[in-house]
């Protein structure tokens, strides 16, 4: 309780005396002390409290933009997004989970058909014991320790209801949960959790407002997950998938620490399908042993930039040749290209990923970020780069993105070739 | 006669070693003012500060428990703010570090170096049992100027990393002489360079003892850099086990 009774003048007099002894030459250690005391002075008049936790954030996020249509030129975009999430302990053992996205978007007049409302969550949580968790409704599962592509991720199927920006992070963010049934039981290092995801309804729906049950709930699955960790460091989760009318897939997730600044991961996902072509055009193809992969690193400097690196595969996607043959058949192209959209899978059979942020670059507050995403197999590209500056309430954000490569290529055939948007983001 | 003399001189060696203090046993005492013996949460509130001007604030909540086996304390860390981080989570057990991110719902792994909070490493602002980490060596008494500008008689301590994984490569402390309450410590780089200067001060009667409730944290590059660490809240808590793995993570809710 030292600083209930504070002795102003022995601290000025203590004071004066260090900071004139650090004007004395010769006396570096001493120059070091005053900004010392500078700090603790700082520290003194600090009136910053301990702000309360909150079980909700919501934000609105205002979105002005345009895309330069390759045909037709730049078209102008807007759109305002409001998203909640809410976790609420209302009884000791139970908690109620809300999480819910608006996005009204417009390129002149504001329509019925711009609204798109995600209700990404929506779901109970009882935890009779520390051991044991059991969850019903709808529930956004996200599997995988990779960063551009997720092989184990899947619920990723058929999740994307409102695409507003193709930054990983927002992908994921921006998507349906599934209704299920989940449990978790927890040991000493270990977990196990089961879940099972009915089918209820069958066709998706472009209803504003629908919860949208036929895009994430289009047939019976269940999921078992499973880690244990071996040692200080080695820390595995193996899943196996089961999905009606299709045969199980495993996956595996593995990360490792190699150095303090060198995080190296990767990420399998296996099981007999078809190929990729004849899932999207509904063709009875051979299904035969399958293996999708995401592997990388992920490197920390001294100066906050972070870099990864991952290279993704998938067998079942088009090979080169299959891949050229495919862009000769325009129709079962357009089919392809907006089933591997819808199902978040791999386009071609190899990619490349690559995505750095930089903390605090180029001022404080700030943050530059930049993706690129090379397809190995046609090498197209994607280029995406976002400047983020944070405010006490809010963050100013600027993104471009860029793609380049033939007509028909992975990156090349979207009908805009470039995207500027300029968005504020207010948090309440 | 030579006997007598050798015996004196024994005696006298012998009274010396005892005089100097146990520096391990001074750097576990300090251990045990900061860091409460059963587990345990508190919420820490950083205040960061540039050129004197305040420049960001977030505010942890945290549960800590010791790791029956090795000690060390392994960690449950809640966002409380600033708003846009409003419920990211971290798990901190040594080394391994689980970040989870509530809006992509995915639990990755970090490296110690990703920083999360600025200027504080992500080891600063959970409890470390420095005693486990670092071997002591007995550095003498000093004079020094505490964090609220006393004077006081202190032991100085020098601290050197056991193992290479920990956040800090060497590090120098200054324990009340009285009591060993940690007044001030500062950190150094394998190279020799100052990171950090960190003083230990408005001590609080919390969870049975006198603990500091604040730290102020100066950059050993830039003394214009400064981060206020405040604690608060402090309570005994159950922190089982099983809830100190990355799979837990995504469940945490601190009450």
């Amino acid at each position: 309780m030292q600083n209930k009774n504070p002795k102003p003048i022995r601290h000025h007099v203590s004071n004066i005396a260090l900071l004139l002894l650090a004007l004395l030459p010769g006396r570096p250690a001493l120059a070091q002390a005053a900004g010392e005391l500078d700090a603790l002075a700082l520290a003194d008049n600090s009136t910053a409290s301990a702000a309360p936790a909150r079980d909700w954030q919501f934000f609105a996020e205002l979105m002005a933009g345009g895309q330069d249509q390759r045909t037709s030129g730049w078209e102008a975009e807007q759109r305002l997004s409001l998203d909640l999430n809410a976790d609420v302990r209302f009884a000791p053992d139970w908690r109620a989970v809300l999480s819910d996205r608006l996005d009204l978007g417009w390129s002149g007049w504001l329509n019925e058909d711009n609204q798109v409302n995600t209700l990404r969550e929506a779901y109970l949580s009882w935890q009779p014991d520390p051991a044991q968790i059991y969850d019903l409704g709808r529930i956004n599962l996200r599997s995988g320790v990779a960063t551009g592509f997720n092989p184990t991720d899947f619920f990723k199927a058929g999740a994307l209801r409102s695409v507003t920006s193709i930054a990983p992070a927002s992908l994921r963010e921006n998507r349906l949960g599934s209704g299920m049934l989940r449990g978790q039981w927890l040991w000493d290092g270990g977990s196990v959790s089961a879940l099972y995801s009915p089918r209820l309804a069958d066709q998706r729906s472009t209803a504003p407002f629908s919860a949208d049950f036929g895009a994430s709930n289009a047939s019976d699955r269940g999921l078992l997950v499973f880690s244990q960790a071996i040692n200080d460091w080695l820390n595995p989760q193996g899943l196996i998938y089961a999905e009606s009318g299709a045969a199980p897939q495993l996956g595996m997730n593995l990360s490792l620490l190699a150095s303090d600044a060198t995080v190296l991961y990767v990420e399998y996902a296996g099981g007999r399908a078809a190929s990729q072509i004849d899932q999207a055009l509904g063709v009875a193809g051979p299904q035969r042993f399958q293996s999708q992969l995401a592997t990388g690193l992920t490197q920390t400097f001294a100066n906050k930039l972070s870099v990864t690196v991952e290279y993704q595969y998938s067998s079942a996607a088009p090979d080169a040749k299959a891949w050229q043959a495919l862009q000769h058949d325009r129709q079962a192209y357009g089919m392809y290209r907006a089933w591997a959209g819808t199902m978040q899978a791999l386009t071609t059979e190899q990619a490349l990923f690559t995505y750095a942020s930089w903390q605090d670059f180029p001022v404080t507050q700030s943050e530059l970020a930049a993706m690129i995403r090379h397809d190995l197999t046609d090498q197209s590209s994607l280029v995406w780069l976002q400047a983020m500056y944070h405010l006490e309430h809010a963050d100013l954000i600027v993104q471009w993105q860029y793609g380049t490569g033939d007509a028909f290529s992975v990156y090349g055939a979207s009908p805009a070739s470039q995207t500027i948007q300029a968005m504020l983001r207010y948090y309440f | 006669m030579r006997r007598i003399l050798t015996l004196c001189a024994g005696l006298l060696l012998a009274g010396g070693a005892l005089a100097a203090p146990d520096a391990q046993q001074l750097l576990a005492a300090s251990d045990a003012i900061r860091n409460p013996d059963k587990p345990f949460g508190l919420t820490t509130t950083l205040i960061e500060y540039r050129n004197g001007k305040q420049i960001d604030t977030s505010a942890l909540a945290i549960y800590s428990r010791a790791d029956d086996r090795s000690g060390q304390f392994r960690s449950l860390l809640r966002f409380v703010a600033p708003v846009r981080d409003t419920g990211k989570l971290l798990l901190k057990n040594g080394n391994e570090l689980w970040f989870y991110d509530p809006s992509s719902k995915g639990t990755i792994r970090i490296s110690p170096q990703q920083r999360l909070l600025g200027q504080a490493a992500n080891g600063d602002v959970v409890t470390v049992n420095l005693a486990l980490d670092y071997r002591a060596q007995y550095g003498g008494e000093e004079s020094i100027q505490d964090g609220d500008r006393q004077i006081r008689a202190s032991h100085k301590l020098d601290l050197t990393a056991r193992t290479a994984d920990v956040t800090y490569h060497r590090i120098e402390m200054w324990l009340d002489a009285g009591n060993q309450r940690p007044l001030k410590a500062r950190f150094y780089a394998e190279s020799g360079q100052l990171l950090k200067t960190a003083y230990y001060r408005k001590y609080q009667s919390q969870l049975g003892r006198e603990r500091p409730t604040e730290t102020v944290i100066i950059d050993g590059l830039d003394p214009n850099w400064v981060t206020v660490m405040r604690f608060s809240d402090y309570a005994w808590r159950e922190v089982p086990e099983s809830w100190l793995q990355r799979d837990y993570l995504p469940r945490f809710k601190p009450d």
